[in-house]
């Protein structure tokens, strides 16, 4: 167990002006990083180019750097974002042919014509993915599996793309009446296309939109409740991905001056899968790897020529069974080996940082009881916000919820005012989570509106109901795994939502939003633990970490499903105290099947049963109601 | 005759698509894992079975015991050394992708193994079931054909009643829905996929026997012709054996008649633009929605 650093004690310096320090040190760290990886590549790229170019071990770098820019790109969105598309050779193609197309038989420059067709690529991912990213999970996987398969019987027909055989080119990237200048000018222009993918690669993922993107791939739910617009992402996503396949074929093409048939194709598509997986899939520098890896292991000998399907199917079985993350994931597990035998106290604070802010060391003091600082700037800043009045906060009315042939809420009415905890009881099956989804957007009722301070928001999405004040957490815990504490509630705080992803590689206020992440935590006495990986902690630790997720944007509406689930009678205590205090700034609606903790913490409580409200009253008349006792003590009817 | 003949054709070759699908749905559906190797041991019991009689020069029917044998005890030592480690071991690997790379990694290995084994020509095993074609009122049947139909509908029915009627069926899906839930109830999730995937693997190879007089197989047909399943069973949802036959052998009559009264050079991807646009349409109707992360 690594050492807390002192300011991350509870009682160090308060959370705004250590958040903001630690938002400086993460951001020059990660940019520091993202230099060096590109620093690596221009570096190794003008040493090749300048010795070798003409030789085996240049020629095949440059083939390995054209397929490193479309491995990069499925870094970001397949191996990061984890949006599983089989379309990268198909836009790979598009690149490769359109460059091809343009040169040979519109005379336009090859430099030019990568330009045309990267961004005319664009354009036509744009229009597919408005259809194809629509698709859940492996249906996206499944649909976009096609698109190889029918590419392939296109070009493949296609005489004026050479049919089965394949387009030769008459221009390379870098014309000159001098083959070795044209070689020499061809590999510096990809070795500069690549070295600016892997810094805005790296940048991105590094970002406060990176985080956006990996709680996208994780648990895409989640994230729509934390204000990730999910569709818009993930059409990003699609578009660059789609551009940068695009543009390695636009290399591939102006380098090789050929473009085989085979380039197109499911054979492709997975040997593309192959470099990203070998190399690292989450990680941009080792999409790059992985795609050098391959082809200079195809290449190495006559021996590995002849038996390289049996050589890849069992490097890719010893790498996947050492390290998940590839060859850069155990280069990085090397480096903090070798960090921890040579410096310490370096290899701590690098392991905290980790490839994609990733925090595995230290668990910070996990059991130490919570307790809510009432005193600190996050609280003061919360009661600020609150504008008072007893007028209705949050209202539905009519609510009705049916799947299919099954009704779940009937007429359904609610009026809660602006702060105060509200109990939401009933048995299993009474639809509260159904109504908790309602209210906060995961479902749309089948009718009936809900409205937020006034303002009808019955049709917003998830997203934008968060954005307008609306936060919550989940029956099951749903965290970000392989993420810091501080990270999964960082996720609340970003600014990104609205921006587009190029923004986000310009300007990244990651840092800010770890500030006010920290804020949040501290304000639930869970700074200790902030750096901590969160799914080390408990089940009660990792409860509290939602509801720092939840509360770190001050919501004007907080809906809790089951909080107090698994927690012990010690643990229900501290969350009644919690609840209480988050109660004075805002509106909690309390899904929970303890009714001591609900008579104790709620000033009025809904019963529901077979989707209709049966109850409601204040904790004393709870108690007391025959209607409650029968239906969640187990007492008999009174006559 | 001539759409007779074609939902003939499409039968055949739909069926081919079926048993694969199959034996992807089934072991998908106790591991969560997609097997792309599932053509590769097609292959080896129709190149392996060749090699035997052909070569080696022994009688068909202990040739064809030995290469069904031998593909099981691949998949068990498979099982034991790879699976093992990967899925139960210290970093338990979980997400539909990166476990479908380790029998994508399976798929080239085999492959590269019988190259060196078989070489690179195209051979297939004995026909069983000897004879011209068969003839009736204009249609004619392939007596190979005729085999893999049975056996497409043989497996689908006895992997469906498997399932939906046996205890030892229930737990199989016990242990796709939750690894840990049906451990924790006393279900040896293990060795259910390990028998799985044996049973599959000794199916294809059955079927690569009954199937290769029809095609032939070289050493690398088996990941395109597995690939068809794992298309049709994308169908079922990878989960549903009878589902996944139906799928299969409609993409196969769907496939038969495009190319007879549509296009034969644009008939594959007329299906496949059809195929994407059903899944697209209607993803969760297919039990499609499921996340792929890990």
């Amino acid at each position: 167990m690594a050492a807390i650093p002192a300011r991350l004690r509870p009682g160090a310096p308060e959370g705004a002006d250590r958040a903001a320090g630690e938002g400086r040190r993460r951001r020059a760290t990660g940019l520091t990083g993202q230099l060096s990886a590109t620093g690596v590549v221009v570096v190794a790229g003008v040493v090749v180019m300048a010795f070798w170019a003409q030789q085996y071990i240049g020629s095949v770098f440059v083939l390995a750097l054209t397929y490193a820019v479309v491995t990069a790109g499925m870094a970001i969105q397949i191996g990061f974002s984890q949006q599983v598309a089989f379309s990268q050779s198909v836009f790979m193609g598009l690149g490769a042919y359109g460059v091809a197309v343009l040169n040979a038989d519109a005379g336009i420059p090859s430099v030019l014509a990568m330009l045309i067709v990267t961004i005319g690529s664009g354009i036509v991912a744009l229009l597919l993915g408005r259809i194809v990213t629509k698709a859940p999970g492996l249906a996206l996987a499944v649909a976009s599996l096609m698109f190889p398969l029918i590419a392939t019987g296109y070009v493949t027909s296609a005489n004026y793309l050479g049919g089965s055989t394949g387009m030769p080119l008459t221009g390379n990237l870098f014309p000159s009446s001098s083959i070795s200048a044209s070689v020499v000018g061809n590999g510096l222009i990809v070795v500069a296309v690549v070295a600016v993918v892997v810094f805005i690669g790296s940048r991105l993922l590094g970002s406060d939109l990176g985080l956006e993107l990996y709680t996208l791939g994780v648990n895409e739910q989640a994230a729509a409740a934390m204000g990730v617009v999910t569709p818009r992402r993930k059409l990003e996503l699609f578009v660059l991905g789609s551009m940068l396949a695009a543009l390695g074929g636009a290399l591939y093409a102006g380098t090789q001056l050929f473009v085989p048939a085979t380039l197109v194709g499911v054979t492709t598509e997975l040997s593309l899968l192959m470099m990203l997986f070998i190399g690292g899939r989450r990680s941009v520098i080792g999409a790059v790897i992985g795609a050098f890896a391959i082809q200079y292991v195809q290449g190495a000998s006559n021996y590995i020529s002849i038996h390289i399907l049996l050589i890849e199917g069992v490097l890719i079985t010893v790498i996947l069974l050492i390290e998940p993350e590839g060859l850069a994931g155990i280069g990085l597990r090397l480096r903090q080996a070798f960090r921890r035998r040579v410096a310490p106290g370096r290899a701590a604070a690098a392991t905290r940082r980790g490839a994609t802010g990733t925090a595995a060391a230290g668990t910070g003091d996990a059991t130490a009881a919570v307790t809510v600082r009432q005193d600190g700037a996050f609280a003061t800043s919360w009661a600020a916000q609150a504008t008072g009045g007893d007028a209705s906060l949050l209202s539905c009315a009519g609510i009705d919820m049916a799947f299919g042939g099954l009704k779940v809420l009937s007429d359904i009415n609610l009026a809660l005012p602006q702060r105060g905890v509200f109990g939401l009881c009933g048995p299993n099956g009474a639809g509260k989570t159904t109504l908790l989804n309602v209210l906060g957007g995961s479902l749309q009722a089948s009718s009936g509106t809900v409205q937020l301070a006034g303002q009808d928001i019955t049709r917003l999405p998830a997203a934008e109901r968060f954005r307008r004040g609306v936060s919550r957490t989940f029956q099951a815990v749903q965290l970000i795994r392989g993420r810091s504490v501080v990270d999964n509630v960082a996720v609340a705080c970003l600014d990104s939502n609205r921006s587009s992803l190029a923004r986000g590689i310009a300007f990244s206020h990651l840092g800010a939003a770890r500030g006010r992440a920290f804020e949040a935590l501290d304000y639930l006495g869970m700074g200790a633990v902030a750096d901590v990986e969160v799914s080390s902690l408990t089940l009660e630790r990792q409860r509290m970490v939602e509801l720092a997720r939840a509360v770190a944007s001050k919501p004007r509406v907080l809906l809790l499903d089951e909080p107090a689930s698994g927690l012990s009678e010690v643990q229900r205590a501290e969350l009644a105290e919690v609840l209480r205090e988050i109660g004075r700034h805002t509106c909690v609606v309390l899904v929970e099947h303890d009714l001591d903790l609900v008579a104790s913490v709620a000033e009025r409580i809904f019963v529901l049963a077979a989707g209709g409200i049966v109850f409601e009253g204040d904790g004393e008349s709870f108690k007391a109601s025959d209607v409650v006792g029968t239906l969640l003590m187990g007492r008999a009817p009174t006559a | 005759m001539k759409l007779g003949n074609l939902l003939i054709a499409g039968l055949i070759s739909g069926s081919i698509y079926a048993v694969f699908a199959v034996c992807i749905a089934m072991w998908f559906r106790v591991s969560n894992i997609l097997n792309l190797a599932v053509g590769d041991f097609a292959m080896l019991g129709a190149l392996g079975t060749d090699h035997l009689v052909r070569v080696l020069h022994w009688p068909t029917a202990p040739a064809i015991v030995t290469v069904i044998v031998a593909c099981g005890v691949g998949a068990y030592l498979y099982d034991k050394a790879i699976l093992r480690l990967a899925l139960d071991g210290r970093r338990r690997q979980e997400g539909i992708v990166i476990t479908f790379f380790f029998t994508f990694a399976l798929s080239f290995f085999i492959e590269g193994l019988a190259e060196v084994l078989f070489g690179t020509n195209i051979y297939a095993a004995p026909t069983l079931w000897q004879g011209n074609s068969l003839s009736w009122g204009g249609l004619h049947f392939e007596r190979a054909g005729l085999l893999v139909l049975a056996c497409a509908v043989v497996s689908g029915i006895a992997f469906t009643a498997y399932i939906r009627y046996t205890l030892s069926g229930k737990a199989v899906e016990a242990s796709g829905e939750s690894y840990v839930g049906a451990s924790i109830v006393g279900i040896d999730t293990r060795r259910y996929r390990r028998n799985i995937f044996i049973m599959t693997g000794m199916l294809a190879a059955v079927f690569g026997i009954l199937q290769s007089p029809l095609t032939g197989y070289a050493f690398n047909s088996g990941g395109t012709i597995g690939f068809t399943g794992f298309i049709a069973a994308a169908y079922a949802g990878y989960q549903k054996p009878g589902r996944a036959v139906l799928a299969g052998v409609a993409i196969g009559v769907v496939e038969s008649l495009l190319g007879g009264y549509v296009s034969t050079q644009y008939n594959d991807t007329i299906l496949y633009a059809i195929l994407a646009a059903l899944v697209l349409i209607r993803p969760s109707a297919m039990g499609l929605d499921v996340a792929v992360g890990g």
